[in-house]
């Protein structure tokens, strides 16, 4: 368990670095993903390795995001004067997203 | 009371706790808007706001939970992993449904909240709506929009597509259940993925990778997006 936390925290800083080195606006967890994914696919790592700690990372992920969640209280009375847009934009958009993925899939998918 | 409220268990503990009685509310009735999260997160502002306690000092113990999204985010890469073989036949149609699918609802938001005037840190803040949590608190953070607020809104769209994700799917004349599952990874992440397994476990892992995919392609993305539209 320790040693496969140890390879995802790893994985975590070498994307910090790079994002911090090449100045790019993706956050170093998203690089950190990306690299985790090749290491494994070009065999550098082992499955086994890593799994026992990112099992239990996916599973309690759920928990991680209720403090932002929270936040909300303090930043409530900034977005409660569009929540009309807010709802209008976030409700046709998530329509489009699944229409078109989904029909995607269904005319090229098997 | 108030050294109590100070020390970081104080916000670990209630977390913890509203966390477990969610879940076993949610356990004994199967209610849509019984979503652990919601419920978590109501009941924790609705003891705040009772006795009087703000949410800095909260969160000085939710930072130590909130600390883990950027792990998890990195082991999500290793459930790509493990799961991409099981879509290896439809690689290229997937590859093609999730980008389309995530770059118009990226795009999609942008433009409507951007035609009402909304101000620009709302539309920072939006603009990875439909991707999961950890990963678009970081794309909100990084595009100047508000973190607390995506991460609000994003739980609202996986219970949104959670609830009537499939219906919606069935009006508009899909059949496909792979195609129902990546369509919902993809608009409503990890809450959606979860609507997605009840359909079938094939349907689940194409939401879930759609999930990630969309993840990966929103954080390329969606800051180009965002400074092309936001820079008139």
């Amino acid at each position: 368990m320790v040693k496969a936390l140890l390879y995802i925290f790893g994985f975590l800083i070498a994307g910090e670095l790079i994002r911090y080195v090449f100045n790019i606006p993706i956050a170093g967890n998203i690089i950190g993903m990306l690299l985790i994914f090749i290491a494994l696919r070009l065999k550098l790592i082992k499955l086994k390795d890593v799994k026992p700690a990112s099992d239990k990372l996916i599973k309690y992920l759920v928990l991680f995001f209720i403090p932002y969640g929270v936040g909300l209280m303090v930043y409530y009375n900034l977005i409660q004067p569009f929540w009309l847009p807010i709802a209008i934009a976030v409700v046709v958009s998530s329509v489009i997203t699944l229409y078109v993925t989904a029909i995607i899939l269904e005319k090229f998918g098997r | 009371m108030k050294e109590i409220v100070q020390l970081p268990v104080f916000g670990v503990f209630i977390t913890l706790l509203a966390f477990i009685i969610a879940v076993q509310i949610k356990n004994k009735w199967n209610y849509i808007l019984f979503n652990p999260v919601l419920l978590a997160i109501t009941f924790i502002i609705i003891f705040l706001l009772v006795f009087d306690i703000d949410f800095d000092a909260y969160n000085k113990g939710g930072k130590f939970l909130s600390f883990f999204l950027g792990p998890a985010v990195v082991a999500l890469g290793v459930f790509f992993y493990e799961k991409y073989a099981e879509v290896k036949q439809n690689l290229k149609p997937f590859l093609i449904a999730v980008t389309a699918g995530g770059v118009s609802g990226v795009l999609s938001v942008v433009l409507i909240l951007i035609l009402f005037r909304v101000p620009d840190f709302i539309v920072q803040s939006l603009a990875a709506k439909s991707v999961t949590a950890p990963i678009a608190i970081e794309i909100s953070r990084i595009a100047g929009g508000v973190p607390e607020i995506t991460a609000s809104i994003v739980i609202a769209v996986g219970i949104f597509g959670n609830a009537f994700g499939p219906l919606i799917l069935k009006l508009l004349g899909i059949k496909n259940k792979i195609a129902i599952g990546a369509a919902l990874g993809t608009a409503a992440h990890a809450i959606g993925t979860a609507r997605a397994f009840e359909e079938g476990k094939l349907p689940g892992v194409y939401s879930g990778l759609a999930m990630c995919l969309n993840g990966i392609i929103t954080a390329l993305l969606a800051p180009y997006i965002l400074d092309l539209f936001l820079s008139f």
